[in-house]
């Protein structure tokens, strides 16, 4: 398996790319690159050109996250001020702007079904479940404060969520936090499961393989990515060789491979049979702030693209096969 | 024929006697003599005549009558003569004593002959004759005995300078001038007496140039002698002096010749001389006819000693050292020839030498060399005797020994090699790395000379040292062997500190070759080596047991842990911690007490939690990991420093004081890391403690600073006490000193990987903070930043950020700050300063003199940003969720709400410019073209409509914010009041437009003054802020009554932020009737009467305000300095 540069867009954004995501084809379009900024807009780019489709603006402080519904016609934006807008990719109509304070708002995923939007609430402790019929709050998912005294230091007892992923039944629900613990949490019963302990610096990204509901990757800023199993709690593995802080992971959509991306300014593909990074791409020149695999599907989806987006302001794809 | 005639006394007859017709009997011619009371000289021809004959019985009866008492009493006054009967007799027994074998007798002969030279010398002490008889003795001896059976005489007792002193008054002249002499010879050619004196002069002389070394002299001299030989015995014994003579010149065949000339007689040296001849031909056929002819030697006379040592020379090579020993003692026993028991000893002593006796081979080789009298003659044992010397420690006799030895061959590799090892043990490495260099030019296929030049160079020069190691390792390679593994670990420590990862991983791989190793280097995801557990538990060796017990064998051969180490640090800096943590294990499985693999452990489990909040697991993991290291060496410095660090980490200050002391002390105070560290904690107790007590942190600093001094006192070089002590500078405001130490730092720090110094940056960026040099600040944080720290670390975004505040570059300073909360989310100190930027970016819009309504609606904008921060905030801190105390949320609230209202007036503000620029606007219309004005005035409402439309978009974005919408409304009312009382207020002035102007400018005056007013409560809450998070973890205990302080601080400045902007707007309604004189007077600044305190009070709180902070940083810096430092440490 291999990357290969197929297109970089230098000042894509008028600052730091900080999120990216792919929209999925629908019947009238193929998939589109999503993607957020520190300059407060999020931009729509055409796959393998990067033609920029559309700027959508109204964000304040700079868009920390992007996701997509599944079914390609909705996706949903976020900024630093915790306002979740989501809109109409098409016709760029907001939906419904969510916000749940004093909850903030980190990372977002639409569960695969498209039924529930998982946002994390930072300092809240919790991952608070939208419903995206009528954009109600559904669940708030909190993670459970440690027993035993207070603690008087601050290391403190609360976890600071940074992240969510869904398990590909959507039954279960990952979310990862600034402390390096990862909660897991039953959806259906909303209920917490239990911890996955291994880092000890903050989780910024996780994904569930797309194939084994129980195998979830974990991108670290310890450097190192870590192969949970997630329902048995266990550490399956730990890849590392990221020189800084692994910034975001995404498995691609075979489940052979996941792509990471990393403060040391490198994107690297890993193979999973050998559990070993087989490449690094440096063509950016500050941190990789997000990867995404394309989803399958759509009428032109001749192979696998990765997208990578950077603080250096730009946006690169690549052909994965 | 020749006769001689006895003169007949009292008659003028002589007896005629015919010199080959002698009587059978002496006696005859003896009564002859003495009757007719015949000349001494007389006496002595026939002497020699009949010695000429062989018959020896009669020479010696005619020589001994002649020398009786009754002729010394009748010849009395016939001095001349006397002697030479006397010396004749001396030289016969000489030779007597010469071919005798047994000692006994041949003492006796000796004994025999000094009595006669003796007597001789008696009779006169100042006829030159006498001396010439021991010298001729000692010539004889030399000649014939180079090989030194027989020099008891006088070259025995080492008086060669004695006796060449004592011919020189025989000869009289110059004895360097050799066609001077053989002037004389032929001048004295005709006396017979004469010729065989100078003949003997002539031969001892060539003997004493023989032996100074002047060949060459000594040969002409042999040959004049030669030519004049009177003795058979001598002539043999001149033919050895020319072979000998030859032979030293070089001129190998000729002395062949002469020496083979001599052969017939059996003559044991000239054999073994031309044994020599052969094996000095190196070549085996010559070797083998060689030692063949030294055994016949032997045979032929076995107490030569010559001929032994060579025997055991030969013996020595061949290993049998048992005979070596007999053969050399042999030759002592029967030599007292200087040079040739020198050469027993040397073999004797070398003997023992390989055996690795060493006491009695330096015993033998000292023996030696007292035997030699210069280096030159014989140089072998000065070598041995310093390479023993070298193995028994002494270097400093080893040097003397071998400085002669490169005297005598100033090329030789061995010997500039072993000086330079001796230098370096003597600590000299310039020297000794002369010596070795020069070794390597002279024979540059010797990898042994690359490997130690590269040793020595490791420290001074990296570069070269490399090429060194990599030139010894092809020589080695193409030696076809095999290439050590300290080599190829030095090699690969040194591309490692070249950064040459990629090299140094396939070197030290090479160094390892195969092991169990090779399995968890490269198949990490084998199924049988769980890596991912393992890098969870570091104490956990279960992995190695279950290999073992599933039948693989775990060995680690002893010389390889240094390199396995040396991998695991380099995958470590690769960032494979997880394989280098395996790696490291491997290693403590099979050696517990490699402390450093350990510490390697809890450093990697330390590089883990950096920034963990959680620093109860920091302790749980790592304390249990140092104390195991400490279990292992209680005394051992670094797991101790490590211990005192991580305590400090864990905010147990006593005990981390204590630890430090107790690493100090292990060492005697030597560790300049423990020093170091002591010296940190305590800058960081002055800085802790600098509200509380100045008294303390001025004896803390001064402490710190003694600290750093000692450590640079006794490494001068060391850049983290330069780096320190810097900064006590610096905090006590010696900017430009602490710039350049700094600078210095900085510059030397940026050579090595080892060597990683953000903190240098960081501190250099502090100071030109602190000196306002805002850009280059701006830049020296950017760059340490993205060199260092890859663009992660908050901490230094924010000190960033503070600096574009404070060079008011609000953008820079809000999207700085933005990017540290990404980075840092939470981390709310950040977002609160975020807000505070936000409003001061709004305020400062605001007080712009010209501002469009598309500035003011982005500072409304802003502001709004703000207003949510804030409120955000507040609502987050009610949730007491990032160990904030209760109180510090309550500050936060309070200030929030200050920070709100004066946000409110803001935004009155902003309405009210908005509404003057379309009312000046609408005016200027009206003046202008005042039929044009309703149309003007049409515009401007549909400008209006647009405005209230953009505005309700804004609106719709941010309806969920019920609160703020609230208050939007609150203010919508209350502009609305006021927009009516203002308009009847100028509808009062009409055309005022001029002064309305003025005002405005001068309002910029009174705002760019009470710029300093808003600005210091804003600052002071940053630093504040940041003081109390860093202190939050300090000290715990002492918190609220900062936070007491604090509150009053803050509500006070906010309320004074508040007022200040209502005292604009006062101002504001007060200039609008002021003339234009006024405005200029404004303009002059005479009005700032009622603010010069302030202005002047301002600037010095605004620097303590950045002393503070810059403390929290290097305070931190520190920290993470130290990491460094014991990394450095545990390179090796």
């Amino acid at each position: 398996m291999k990357l290969g540069g197929i297109k970089s867009v230098e000042n894509a954004h008028d600052d730091s790319v900080w999120a990216v995501t792919w929209v999925p084809a629908t019947a009238n379009r193929p998939p589109l690159l999503l993607t957020g900024s520190l300059d407060e807009t999020v931009r729509l780019w055409r796959s393998d050109d990067l033609l920029l489709d559309r700027t959508n603006t109204g964000h304040c402080l700079g868009v920390a996250s992007v996701a997509a519904h599944p079914l390609g016609s909705l996706a949903a934006s976020s900024s630093l001020d915790s306002f979740v807008r989501v809109f109409d990719v098409d016709s760029n109509a907001t939906v419904a702007t969510l916000e749940a304070p004093p909850s903030e708002v980190w990372q977002m995923r639409f569960d695969p079904k498209g039924a529930i939007l998982a946002v994390a609430g930072g300092g809240s402790a919790s991952v608070k479940l939208w419903d995206t019929s009528t954009w109600e709050l559904v669940t708030t998912l909190s993670i459970p404060r440690p027993e035993g005294p207070k603690p008087t230091d601050k290391s403190g007892s609360k976890k600071f969520v940074l992240s969510v992923a869904w398990s590909p039944d959507g039954k279960r629900l990952a979310c990862g936090s600034m402390d390096g613990t990862i909660s897991v949490f039953d959806v259906p019963r909303a209920k917490f499961l239990h911890h996955l302990e291994g880092h000890f610096m903050a989780v910024r990204s996780l994904v569930y393989s797309p194939y084994d509901p129980r195998l979830l990757f974990t991108a670290s800023d310890d450097g190192n990515v870590h192969m949970y199993d997630a329902e048995g709690k266990a550490l399956v593995g730990t890849m590392s060789g990221h020189a800084s802080w692994v910034l975001c992971v995404d498995v691609s959509p075979d489940g052979a491979a996941i792509a990471t991306g990393s403060s040391d300014r490198s994107v690297r593909l890993w193979d999973l049979s050998m559990r070993a990074s087989v490449q690094t791409m440096s063509n950016h020149t500050d941190q990789v702030w997000g990867v995404a695999f394309r989803p399958p599907g759509g009428s032109d989806a001749r192979g696998g693209r990765l997208a990578s987006v950077s603080d250096d302001k730009s946006i690169s794809l690549y052909d994965y096969s | 024929m020749a006769s001689v005639y006895i003169p007949v006394q009292n008659s003028e007859e002589e007896v005629r006697v015919a010199l080959d017709q002698l009587p059978r009997d002496a006696s005859d011619i003896l009564d002859i003599l003495k009757a007719e009371q015949a000349p001494l000289d007389l006496w002595l021809i026939i002497a020699r005549e009949y010695f000429k004959q062989g018959k020896i019985d009669q020479f010696r009866q005619i020589l001994e009558e002649g020398s009786s008492p009754e002729i010394d009493d009748y010849y009395a006054d016939v001095r001349y003569e006397r002697i030479a009967i006397l010396n004749a007799l001396g030289a016969y027994y000489s030779y007597l004593g010469k071919i005798e074998t047994k000692q006994r007798e041949k003492e006796e002969h000796f004994i025999l002959a000094t009595q006669y030279y003796n007597k001789a010398s008696r009779i006169d002490m100042h006829e030159p004759s006498t001396w010439v008889g021991k010298d001729h003795e000692l010539a004889y001896f030399c000649i014939v005995g180079f090989t030194a059976e027989t020099c008891q005489l006088l070259l025995a007792k080492g008086e060669v300078e004695q006796a060449s002193a004592a011919f020189k008054i025989v000869i009289d002249g110059d004895h360097d001038n050799v066609p001077a002499l053989l002037g004389q010879l032929l001048r004295a050619e005709y006396l017979y007496m004469d010729k065989v004196k100078i003949q003997h002069h002539i031969l001892v002389q060539a003997c004493v140039e023989f032996n100074r070394g002047r060949y060459s002299e000594s040969l002409e001299l042999y040959k004049v002698g030669c030519m004049a030989i009177f003795f058979a015995i001598e002539k043999s014994a001149v033919r050895l002096g020319i072979g000998l003579c030859r032979y030293k010149l070089g001129q190998f065949e000729k002395a062949q010749q002469a020496f083979e000339r001599v052969l017939h007689a059996k003559n044991v040296e000239a054999l073994v001389a031309l044994a020599i001849m052969d094996l000095r031909t190196n070549e085996a056929t010559g070797i083998r006819k060689g030692m063949v002819k030294m055994q016949r030697a032997f045979e032929i006379y076995p107490y030569c000693a010559m001929a032994l040592n060579y025997l055991a020379n030969h013996f020595f090579f061949t290993g049998q050292h048992f005979l070596v020993e007999q053969l050399t003692e042999t030759a002592l026993a029967v030599t007292n020839h200087g040079p040739t028991k020198s050469h027993s000893y040397y073999n004797l002593a070398r003997s023992y030498h390989s055996k690795g006796d060493y006491d009695k081979a330096g015993v033998y080789y000292m023996a030696s060399v007292k035997e030699v009298n210069k280096p030159h003659e014989f140089v072998f044992p000065y070598y041995g005797l310093g390479q023993v010397q070298i193995k028994l420690g002494d270097f400093k006799s080893a040097l003397s020994n071998f400085e002669k030895v490169l005297e005598v061959y100033p090329d030789n590799c061995e010997t500039l090699k072993a000086l330079g090892h001796i230098y370096v043990q003597l600590g000299q490495t310039d020297k000794g790395q002369d010596f070795i260099r020069r070794a390597t030019k002279i024979d540059p296929r010797d990898a042994q000379a690359f490997l130690e030049l590269g040793e020595l160079l490791i420290l001074s020069d990296t570069g070269a040292a490399l090429d060194a190691f990599k030139t010894a390792r092809t020589l080695f390679k193409k030696g076809g062997q095999e290439v050590p593994i300290e080599l190829l670990n030095n090699v690969g420590v040194l591309q490692f500190e070249r950064g040459e990862f990629e090299l140094a991983q396939q070197t030290f791989k090479e160094a390892l070759g195969d092991g169990i190793w090779i399995s968890f280097i490269n198949e990490e995801n084998k199924s049988s080596i769980d890596a991912a557990t393992s890098t969870l538990q570091f104490k956990d060796r279960q992995l190695f047991h279950d290999l073992e017990s599933n039948g693989h064998r775990v060995e680690v051969p002893w010389d390889k842990v240094t390199v396995l180490f040396n991998l695991a640090r380099l995958l470590e800096q690769l960032n494979e911690s997880g394989t280098a943590s395996i790696l490291y294990r491997l290693i403590l499985f099979k050696y517990p007490d490699y402390i450093d693999a350990c510490l390697r452990l809890a450093a990697i489990a330390k590089a883990r939690n950096n920034i963990l909040l959680s620093i109860e697991l920091v302790s749980c993991n790592l304390l249990a990991l140092v104390n195991d290291a400490l279990k292992v060496n209680d005394k051992c410095p670094n797991a101790l420093s490590m211990l005192g660090e991580l305590e400090l980490k864990n905010d147990d200050w006593v005990k981390a004081k204590e630890t430090l002391r107790a690493a100090s002390d292990a060492t005697d105070g030597k560790d300049s890391y423990a020093t170091l560290s002591l010296g940190n904690w305590n800058y960081f107790a002055a800085v802790r403690n600098e509200k509380r007590n100045p008294k303390l942190e001025a004896t803390h600093l001064e402490k710190a600073k003694e600290l750093y001094t000692r450590v640079l006192i006794q490494h001068s070089s060391n850049l983290y006490a330069a780096n320190g002590a810097a900064v006590v500078l610096a905090e006590k405001g010696h900017f430009d000193v602490s710039k350049d130490i700094f600078t210095q730092v900085q510059e030397a720090a940026s050579g090595s990987v080892f060597v990683q110094m953000p903190d240098v940056w960081i501190n250099l960026a502090h100071v030109y903070f602190a000196q306002g040099n805002f850009a280059l600040a701006v830049k020296m944080y950017q760059n340490c930043l993205r060199k260092f720290y890859y663009n992660t670390d908050s901490q230094i975004l924010l000190y960033l950020a503070r600096t574009h505040y404070e060079a008011e570059q609000w953008q820079d300073c809000i999207k700085t700050l933005l990017r540290a909360i990404h980075l840092a989310p939470s981390n709310y100190t950040l977002r609160f300063d975020a807000g505070v930027a936000m409003q001061k970016f709004s305020a400062s819009t605001l007080q712009k003199a010209k501002r469009t309504a598309d500035e003011v609606r982005a500072t409304v904008a802003e502001l709004q940003n703000a207003v949510r921060v804030f409120s955000q905030l507040s609502a987050a801190s009610n949730l007491h969720i990032h160990g904030f105390d209760e109180k510090k949320i309550d500050t936060h609230v309070g200030y929030c709400n200050h920070l709100l209202s004066a946000a409110k007036v803001h935004l009155e503000a902003a309405e009210r410019e908005e509404q003057q620029v379309r009312q000046r606007q609408e005016l200027a219309r009206q003046v202008a073209l005042a039929e044009e004005a309703r149309r003007k005035a049409e515009e401007q409402r549909k400008f209006q409509m647009e405005r209230r439309k953009q505005e309700d978009e804004l609106k719709r974005v941010q309806q969920q914010e019920e609160h703020f919408k609230r208050v939007k409304e609150q203010w919508k009312s209350s502009t609305h009041s006021k927009r009516r009382e203002r308009s009847d207020d100028e509808e009062g002035g009409t055309g005022e437009k001029k002064k309305r102007k003025s005002g405005k400018k001068r309002k910029k005056d009174k705002h760019s003054k009470s710029r300093y007013d808003t600005e210091e409560p804003e600052t002071d809450m940053m630093d504040e802020q940041e003081m109390e998070d860093e202190e939050a973890d300090v000290n715990y205990r002492e918190e609220p009554q900062t936070l007491m302080n604090d509150d009053g601080e803050e509500n006070a400045q906010g309320l004074l932020a508040a007022a200040g902007l209502e005292d604009s707007d006062a101002d504001e309604d007060m200039a609008a009737p002021s003339s234009s004189v006024a405005r200029r007077r404004q303009a002059l600044s005479e009005s700032d009467d009622d603010e010069p305190l302030q202005r002047q009070s301002s600037p010095v709180r605004e620097n303590s305000a950045d002393m503070q902070e810059s403390d929290g940083e290097i305070r931190e810096v520190d920290k993470t300095n130290g990491d460094d430092a014991s990394d450095e440490e545990k390179q090796y």
